[in-house]
């Protein structure tokens, strides 16, 4: 008697044959289990001895349905072919935690198949079918709806992303008084500049280091006010109507602004779906030339355009090759050849371009929490090779990778610190004409720093630090302190309550964990609170797998949200918007 | 009769036209599947194109350096290339002696070659049945037919050698066995992973034309 079937894995089965195409059937039916993908896993060499890592074996979950339903001999006899269908619930959840939580679509086991089987396409493809019948991890599922409904996968609304854009305008004008600052909407601008909605929540800083590179070349540029975001879940969640939506929204905002050109700033998926899935996703001829903007800055310097200077980049430097651009768009050379002219001391990593290990937050992984302590695990492959290269900074070129890297250095306890080349090269930078600045201080240099805080720019702001580790409220407290803030101090949850409660301060810092109540309870609380409802929070957090917090639409968002390990210019960077934001919306 | 005529004549040509059969239908299968068609402007690197890709794609075969994969482990590589040749060569001593040599032995430096290729190839297939069962890794990915296949041509190989002078003073089992073999192989190799040899050139294309457009292949490799 057959096997009674669920309606979602009746449904998975009926979708697998639609998603069909050439290149996959190709991929399905030529892996002859040689076993040399094992080895270019980094899931399996983080876990040796455990051979449910091994790509072939993953394959073969997604196979085994195939072979079940298409495949001649797996349909007349099954076990021997290892042919198997799927039949309940269960084993949809059994899968999704393999295409999702065991594999990051690095595509490393593709260039290592002496078959040239795209395990990532197909796996992919799973992921697909799974999500069109919900089964998916939380994140994604979280990540996937903003983007459909707001338009950015980290629901960014259009007044805080205009807010922050016009604060940055601001902070730069503040500097230097003639910076055009960051045209928003210039209708036939040369380049249209699109980013990843993490710039805007939590890295502001290389929107405007972007910004003063534009502005420097005295390109003609501008970024939308909607529609701005290059970034695209659908690559993660196998979802190709997300996708070519997605996709096909930036596209039309190009057109509809007359932008001439679109540059995609650093980021690896961003890039790839942008660059090249996109038009295939959206099944649309794009009409306008598109690059990375590692491109872009490598273009401005050799045509002059802006001088740098490479001694302003000391440190020991190694570059960490995105998943996305080095195995699907090709996009090795041209990192290299910027970082080399925007740093002194360039140190190779070993494998490299092609061949490099992922970052282990690729795939969408940073958004599956349930997945983390596994993906830490497979990172000390990354952790060795880092380690390896004796230097103090990892670049990468892409904003996935710098939240992976950032977050397996933290877990391998490495003394190192994560950039981007648009950071190196706004601090390489170097500006002939004379900078004037609205403060007493002496001059300026003819080179740009970093935006950084001018001296007292807290005054007047009291702000409550909550966290259980002494040494980190010591630490921001001290930041914040020098910068003529007045600060609360709070160790726990319940004691940041009370003093929420008693000081009414102007902002508070939240860390997720504490002992009594956590971060999440007392911020649910606090929002919750007419009272305290409007205290603008900052997350501070070792914890990126509880981001979601961040997407729970219960109650309003956090207003900012930083990744530990933090340095002081990111502290003063973020607490400055949240409270400048917070000040002009009159809070 | 089920004789050594039989099996180097009837059956042999039996099995050769259900093959043939088979793999057509087979390619019929795999066509009607449209290709997923590149809509992006070319990336990467400008020295490179699809054509550029798939040809290093399909040539990657021949290029143990190009993969880590096979760089790494060239004894796994080499295993790869003499179990291949062995099959090649048997199956051109299957023809050879239905063809050419019916009713003579063959050359006996010919039969040498053979028999040194087979040979080899025989050893590698035991290696390899002590890596599907003794490997963690291989046994876990490994189905029934993957393990069958392996014995199969292992076995053959080891027929294959003993056939290889076609001499019939031994007596007629040894070629008896080879053929019939050999005629099971024809037929089975289209339901079997050993089809892979048909789904190669496609795989290999299809990536290659891909990260060829992309820049990615062919790969440069930098130290």
């Amino acid at each position: 008697m057959a096997k009674e079937r669920s309606h979602k894995a009746q449904i998975v089965i009926d979708r697998l044959g639609k998603k069909l195409n050439r290149q996959i059937v190709g991929s399905l039916v030529a892996c002859v289990h040689c076993g040399n993908c094992t080895d270019a896993c980094h899931y399996v060499l983080a876990n040796p001895g455990d051979p449910t890592y091994a790509p072939a074996y993953k394959a073969d979950k997604i196979r085994s349905i195939f072979k079940r339903h298409y495949d001649w001999t797996g349909r007349i006899f099954p076990w021997w072919v290892h042919a198997k269908s799927l039949h309940t619930d269960e084993d949809l959840e059994e899968l999704k935690d393999i295409v999702f939580g065991k594999c990051t679509n690095c595509r490393r086991c593709t260039i290592n198949c002496p078959m040239g089987v795209d395990l990532a396409t197909f796996n992919r493809m799973a992921r697909g079918l799974l999500v069109s019948v919900g089964v998916m991890p939380e994140g994604v599922a979280v990540v996937s709806k903003d983007q459909w409904e707001i338009g950015n996968q980290m629901g960014v609304l259009k007044e805080d992303y205009v807010d922050t854009l016009e604060w940055l305008t601001e902070e730069m004008q503040m500097e230097y008084p003639k910076s055009p600052g960051i045209p928003i909407d210039t209708v036939g601008a040369d380049v249209v500049y699109s980013i990843n909605p993490r710039e805007v929540k939590y890295d502001p800083r290389t929107i405007s280091d972007a910004a003063m590179i534009f502005n420097e070349a005295g390109e003609n540029w501008t970024m939308p006010a909607e529609d701005w975001d290059m970034t695209n879940f659908g690559l993660f969640s196998g979802d190709d109507d997300l996708g070519g939506g997605v996709a096909r929204r930036l596209y039309e905002k190009v057109v509809e602004l007359k932008g001439k050109k679109l540059v995609i700033s650093e980021c690896g998926h961003g890039y790839r779906s942008t660059r090249c899935e996109g038009p295939n996703w959206a099944q649309h001829d794009v009409s306008f030339p598109m690059e990375s903007s590692v491109i872009t800055m490598i273009n401005y310097i050799k045509e002059g355009k802006i001088k740098v200077d490479k001694s302003k980049n000391t440190e020991k430097m190694t570059f960490h090759d995105s998943c996305n651009n080095a195995r699907s768009c090709g996009l090795t050379e041209e990192p290299r050849e910027l970082l080399n002219l925007v740093c002194e001391n360039f140190q190779e990593m070993y494998p490299n371009r092609t061949e490099n290990y992922c970052c282990t937050g690729g795939g969408g992984a940073m958004s599956m929490s349930e997945y983390t302590p596994q993906r830490l695990i497979s990172a000390k492959v990354k952790a060795d090779q880092l380690k390896a290269t004796g230097a103090s900074v990892v670049v990468t070129s892409c904003h996935n990778c710098v939240d992976g890297l950032a977050d397996l250095i933290k877990h391998y306890k490495l003394d190192m610190k994560v950039t981007q080349l648009v950071n190196l090269v706004a601090n390489a930078l170097v500006i002939d004409k004379p900078i004037e600045v609205p403060t007493e201080e002496v001059s300026i240099p003819a080179a740009v720093t970093p935006v950084v805080a001018e001296a007292a720019c807290l005054q007047g702001y009291k702000i409550l630090v909550a966290d259980d580790e002494p040494d980190f409220v010591t630490f921001v407290s001290t930041v914040l302190e020098d910068n003529g803030a007045e600060i609360i101090k709070a160790y726990d949850g319940n004691q940041a309550l009370e003093l929420a409660r008693k000081e009414k301060p102007d902002l508070m810092t939240l860390d997720i964990t504490m002992p009594g109540k956590s971060g999440i309870e007392v911020f649910e609380i606090l929002r919750s609170d007419d009272e305290l409802a409007d205290i603008p929070v900052c997350i501070m957090t070792g914890k990126p797998e509880l981001r979601k917090l961040i997407y729970d639409r219960a109650v309003k968002p956090p207003e900012g949200y930083v990744d530990k390990p933090i340095d002081e210019e990111s502290i003063i960077l973020n607490i400055r918007r949240i409270l400048e934001l917070a000040k002009s919306k009159g809070k | 009769m089920f004789d050594l005529e039989f099996a180097r004549g009837t059956l042999h040509d039996i099995a050769l036209a259900i093959m043939m059969i088979v793999y057509f239908i087979r390619l019929y299968w795999l066509t009607r599947f449209t290709a997923g068609k590149e809509r992006q402007a070319p990336t990467g690197r400008g020295d490179t194109n699809p054509r550029k890709g798939f040809i290093y794609s399909w040539g990657n075969v021949g290029m143990p350096w190009a993969m880590e994969s096979t760089r790494s482990k060239l004894f796994l590589y080499f295993q790869f290339v003499i179990f291949h040749l062995g099959v090649t060569a048997a199956i051109i001593l299957m023809f050879s002696i239905s063809f050419y040599f019916k009713d003579s032995p063959l050359p006996p430096q010919l039969a040498l070659a053979f028999k040194i290729i087979i040979g080899a190839a025989f050893t590698v297939g035991v290696i390899r049945i002590i890596r599907r069962i003794g490997s963690k890794y291989i046994r876990a990915i490994s189905s029934p037919d993957d393990h069958f296949s392996l014995w199969l041509l292992t076995t053959w190989f080891l027929f294959g050698y003993m056939a290889a002078p076609n001499n019939l003073a031994g007596g007629e089992w040894k070629l008896l066995t080879f053929f019939t073999m050999g005629s099971f192989f024809l037929i089975y190799v289209q339901f079997s992973k050993i089809s892979h040899y048909l789904y190669y050139p496609f795989t290999r294309y299809y990536l290659g034309k891909s990260l060829g457009r992309r820049g990615v292949f062919p790969i440069k490799r930098f130290q």
